[in-house]
């Protein structure tokens, strides 16, 4: 258990920086400034509420990091308004989404769709996961073989006691050479 | 120790393949082929949108493109605030002798319309106003000025978003508008 700490370290580390990077953990832990304001919002907290999820996932085009529910660009009240109206109009969720992508393009979506051209966008991270374990694997392997190696010098009947000998001799002489190197 | 090992220049393989990809963007971006602010329009090729909106001489009529169909049109977004809009009016003057320009005012106020087409010169046959920006969301705007230009069956066959410099107009619009006729 004690051996394979730094390797835990590393996977736990990792963990919470995916949570963190993806965003996960961001609505509950850190509140943003909204943009919104009270005579922007619907009457209806359940339109108010899908309003405010949709408004999450549309680009600002102006200001194209953020999305219109964080922008106070211009801009992004008109596209605000628009998805309320719409809304109020009785409009699905994923109508309101399809009309803006044929008028602003895939862009006005933060998550871009899956589709050909940006397959590579999507499984990149799966890949480098792969990836990453292939390569731990691979080291490990790498490690059990040079043990096994050992293992069997000291298991092989046919070397002689003089060889043995020699081998161990040759094997402490090492070690000290080790010890000698990590001080 | 002496023994060649492949796995060694993994990183550096790595490494100069990053540094090529940036280069080749990087490239691209300076010498003008890529504008990462510059949004491909989807509306290319579609039916111009057909937002009714009131005429900026005639609160009671409206600016219906519908009208003008049959001949090829350039439509403009711009509005009095925008400065790239002043830059391009003299631009839009020349373009109105050989294309009907619709202009479409954009977010303004009728008042400061009439008197920025005053200073800067009118090359519209008709001006709608929009006033809450909502034919600007129908259009796919992100930002004045803006222009299209729609064939003669009514369809959007080219986008500029940003004003027209002589750039622009002589190695896009007109070459389109020649593609037209």
């Amino acid at each position: 258990m004690t051996r394979h700490l730094p390797q835990i370290i590393v996977i736990i580390g990792f963990a919470i920086s995916f949570v963190i990077g993806s965003g996960l953990l961001t609505p509950a832990t850190i509140s943003t400034a909204h943009a919104l304001t009270a005579e922007e919002m619907l009457a209806d907290p359940a339109l108010e509420s899908r309003a405010r999820n949709l408004s999450k996932q549309l680009r600002c085009l102006v200001c194209q990091n953020q999305s219109i529910d964080d922008s106070d660009a211009d801009l992004a009240k008109d596209l605000r308004r628009e998805v309320r109206t719409q809304l109020v109009a009785g409009q699905t969720d994923a109508a309101i989404l399809s009309d803006l992508r044929a008028k602003y393009g895939d862009y006005v979506l933060l998550a871009p769709p899956l589709a050909r051209d940006t397959m590579a966008l999507w499984l990149a991270p799966v890949g480098f996961i792969l990836l990453g374990i292939a390569i731990t694997l691979g080291m490990r392997r790498r490690a059990v073989q040079i043990d096994s190696a050992d293992n069997n010098i000291s298991a092989d009947n046919s070397i002689s006691s003089a060889d043995r000998a020699r081998i161990d001799a040759l094997k402490r002489q090492h070690e000290n050479l080790n010890k000698r190197d990590t001080r | 120790m002496s023994r060649f090992r492949p796995s060694f220049f993994i990183p550096l393989i790595a490494f100069l393949g990053l540094a090529i990809i940036g280069g080749m963007a990087l490239q691209s971006t300076l010498s003008g082929n890529r504008n990462p602010s510059q949004l491909p329009s989807v509306l290319i090729g579609k039916a111009a949108p057909d937002v009714a909106l009131p005429l900026l001489q005639d609160r009671q009529a409206e600016l219906a493109l519908g009208n003008f169909q049959g001949q090829p049109l350039l439509v403009n977004f711009f509005a009095s605030w925008c400065a790239p809009c002043r830059a391009e009016a003299p631009a839009l003057e020349q373009l109105s002798e050989q294309i009907t320009i619709i202009g479409i005012a954009y977010k303004d106020r009728r008042s400061d319309t009439t008197e920025f087409l005053q200073q800067y010169g009118n090359p519209f046959t008709a001006i709608g106003m929009d006033i809450d920006g909502r034919a600007g969301i129908a259009w796919g705007v992100y930002g004045v000025p803006e222009t299209y230009l729609i064939d003669t069956a009514g369809r959007i066959q080219w986008r500029h978003a940003g004003p027209l410099t002589r750039d622009v107009i002589t190695t896009q619009l007109l070459p389109q508008m020649a593609e037209m006729q």
